[in-house]
């Protein structure tokens, strides 16, 4: 099968996306973004300056008490016209994610098509928003509650979803009336330019939506400015910790969602086909860099016959995904979207033999579909006899490792879990429906997968997280984002 | 190369579905006796594309099996769309035929591999198989007609 179309013929000077106007940066501190499979340069990213991001706050702020009076139905409109235009260039978005992430083509589809979902949950603010009331709680006195946009949002955006987790947070944020500033990773900023020529095109009001592109310095002026009232973050534990400590000392609201390790339980009732496509994605879709992927997978029980068989057909299977460049239809696994990533996750390889995890599939040399330099890929690995606290089994590791350890029953498996720092994602595969209900009610996990291996909530349900892997009140996502991003002013009403 | 991820079969199907509609073209120029049965069956070629990617594009997510979720053999649907400067007509139909019967045995395995996918793939699989069948019929109409 030949090589889809690359939408990017040449390397592009990005601007930032301020007041409705793209600007160019006056900063001196250039980044190249490469694709990660073809190591070709893609496109030159700025360091914005502290004047710009200023630029960018202020822009917001100004819009705001416009876009807050615009009625509902007006800013829902913006989206709908968003989302049409997601839906026409869907092809090129997705390519766009695969060049400068290195995930397959199916995965970016899937990632343009989670983000417009987003953008579609958020048209139903005229409902969503609506608030409560209540009349004569005293003799001639009715309640109410209305919920109020509260003013500039701000997203520190991660590598690993570029197009889609910013999307998260910014349809809510909009259609609730506030204004708002994505700030790009550095890493692949380029799907958010495409995004935001969209919402330029889609007729936001100028400020409404902006784009700075930048790092750490650039994120530090967003967390502490007074004029942003409210701070998303999406990243590793100790960075996110920094954020939630940063956001709360200048009494801002603030969404953390961090770093995972997730453990996926086998029964020895599954249907092992099912399961074992469903672990392949958890596992090594991606190439292991989500929050939701596979790291541990625990096969329950004492029946070595099973375990035997379950884990050769496992370790078969992943043996034969086709690892290149995404955008061949035929690559089941992309590249990591940059060197180190790759030099950490050979380096959890080397801590895992030493640790005396036993390597039953070796990655680190990495076998390409496609004539592609190795610089950034790396392909599946499996560990076998590792235990939950060897480092390989307790850190976030965030590449294609899969560390397989036996529990002997399922009290011990939900004991290792709830032992964990990390409580993002965990599923287990059975047939028993009492088992399910089990992890389900005593894992302390904010997202459970009963025989799913990738436990991504739908834009209508929040996307949870408990212990180290949110930090926060409210999540992304559905009904929480819409009280995330208003206040609750509440009425006490009566006329003489 | 055996074809695993979604996009690869989308794209597959497109193939024989681009493949086949040449095929009936251009029997419609050379059994101009029947060309609008064959015009109509190129059209629905097309037709059946944009249904399945319609499901596709419409479900696809990276939380489900996408690039694990097939396990097909190109070589088995190869399709033999030539026929000779003097096959008859019964010649043909029956080479159409055989078209049909590998084009649906594709939609129907891949309707079957894709069932862990969302519900719209492998529906919108079957639905071109089925109405591929009644293709069939109307070939085999026009094979006993001719005879």
């Amino acid at each position: 099968m030949a090589i889809l179309e690359e939408p990017i013929k040449e390397a592009m000077e990005l601007k930032n996306y301020i007041n409705g106007e793209w600007v160019e940066s006056k900063s001196k501190q250039i980044l190249d973004v490469v694709n990660p499979a073809t190591q070709k340069l893609l496109a030159r990213v700025p360091m914005s300056t502290k004047e710009e991001v200023l630029d960018a706050i202020n822009a917001a702020k100004e819009a705001f008490p416009e876009w807050r009076r615009t009625t509902p139905l007006a800013r829902v409109r913006c989206l709908f016209r968003l989302k049409e235009l997601m839906e026409k260039n869907f092809e090129p978005l997705s390519r766009v994610q695969t060049m400068e992430h290195g995930k397959t083509i199916d995965e970016s589809r899937g990632e343009t098509r989670r983000g417009i979902e987003m953008v579609e949950v958020g048209t139903g603010i005229p409902s969503l928003m609506m608030g409560y009331n209540l009349e004569d709680i005293a003799a001639g006195i009715d309640e109410y509650v209305i919920y109020q946009p509260l003013g500039v949002f701000a997203h520190i955006a991660p590598f690993n979803f570029p197009f889609m987790v910013p999307l998260w947070y910014s349809p809510f944020a909009l259609a609730t009336g506030n204004t708002f500033i994505v700030k790009p990773s550095p890493r692949d900023p380029i799907s958010q330019v495409k995004l935001a020529e969209l919402f330029d095109e889609a007729g936001f009001p100028p400020g409404v939506y902006n784009l700075i592109h930048g790092g750490a310095e650039a994120a530090q002026i967003l967390m502490e400015h007074p004029d942003i009232k409210g701070i998303t973050f999406v990243g590793s534990t100790s960075i996110g910790r920094e954020v939630y400590k940063k956001c709360g000392e200048t009494c801002k609201r603030s969404a953390v969602q961090v770093s995972a390790k997730n453990f996926l339980l086998v029964m020895p009732d599954v249907d092992i086909n099912a399961t074992i496509a469903a672990l392949l994605t958890s596992f090594f879709g991606n190439a292991g860099q989500r929050c939701l992927s596979g790291a541990n997978l625990v096969m329950v029980g004492k029946d070595d016959g099973f375990y035997k068989k379950f884990l050769n057909t496992f370790v078969e299977a992943t043996s034969k995904i086709k690892v290149g460049y995404g955008l061949d239809e035929t690559i089941q696994m992309g590249p990591m979207q940059s060197v180190d990533g790759k030099e950490r996750t050979k380096k959890y390889i080397e801590i895992g033999i030493k640790e005396k995890g036993k390597l039953i599939l070796d990655g680190r040399k990495p076998t390409i579909v496609g004539n592609y330099p190795d610089t950034c890929f790396i392909n599946p690995t499996v560990f076998e006899n590792v235990t939950p606290d060897m480092t390989i089994g307790r850190e976030e590791i965030f590449g294609p490792v899969a560390s397989v350890m036996r529990a002997k029953d399922l009290d011990e498996a939900i004991q290792w879990i709830n032992n964990s720092n990390y409580g993002n994602a965990a599923s287990i595969f059975t047939s028993n429906g009492k088992a399910a209900r089990e992890v389900q009610y005593r894992v302390e996990c904010g997202n459970i997968g009963i025989n799913i291996g990738i436990v991504a909530p739908m834009a209508f349900f929040p996307f949870s997280g408990m212990k180290d892997s949110f930090f926060g009140v409210l999540h992304g996502q559905g009904k929480d984002a819409i009280r995330f991003f208003t206040e609750t002013k509440v009425v006490v009403q009566r006329w003489f | 190369m055996i074809i695993n991820t979604c996009s690869g079969a989308m794209s597959f199907a497109k193939e024989l579905e681009n493949e086949s509609a040449k095929f009936y073209q251009n029997l419609s120029e050379r059994f101009t006796k029947d060309k609008d049965v064959f015009l109509s069956f190129a059209k629905e070629n097309g037709e059946y594309i944009t249904q399945i990617e319609r499901a596709y594009y419409g479900v696809i997510s990276d939380a489900l099996e996408g690039c694990f979720a097939f396990n097909i053999n190109p070589q088995e649907y190869g399709l033999k769309t030539d026929f000779a400067e003097k096959a008859s007509y019964s010649e043909a139909l029956g080479r159409a035929l055989e078209i049909e019967e590998k084009i649906i045995k594709f939609y129907s395995d891949a309707a079957e591999q894709s069932k862990s996918l969302m519900a719209d793939v492998p529906r919108a699989f079957k639905i071109v198989a089925k109405k591929r069948s009644n293709r069939q019929s109307t070939l085999k109409a026009l094979l006993d007609k001719k005879d």
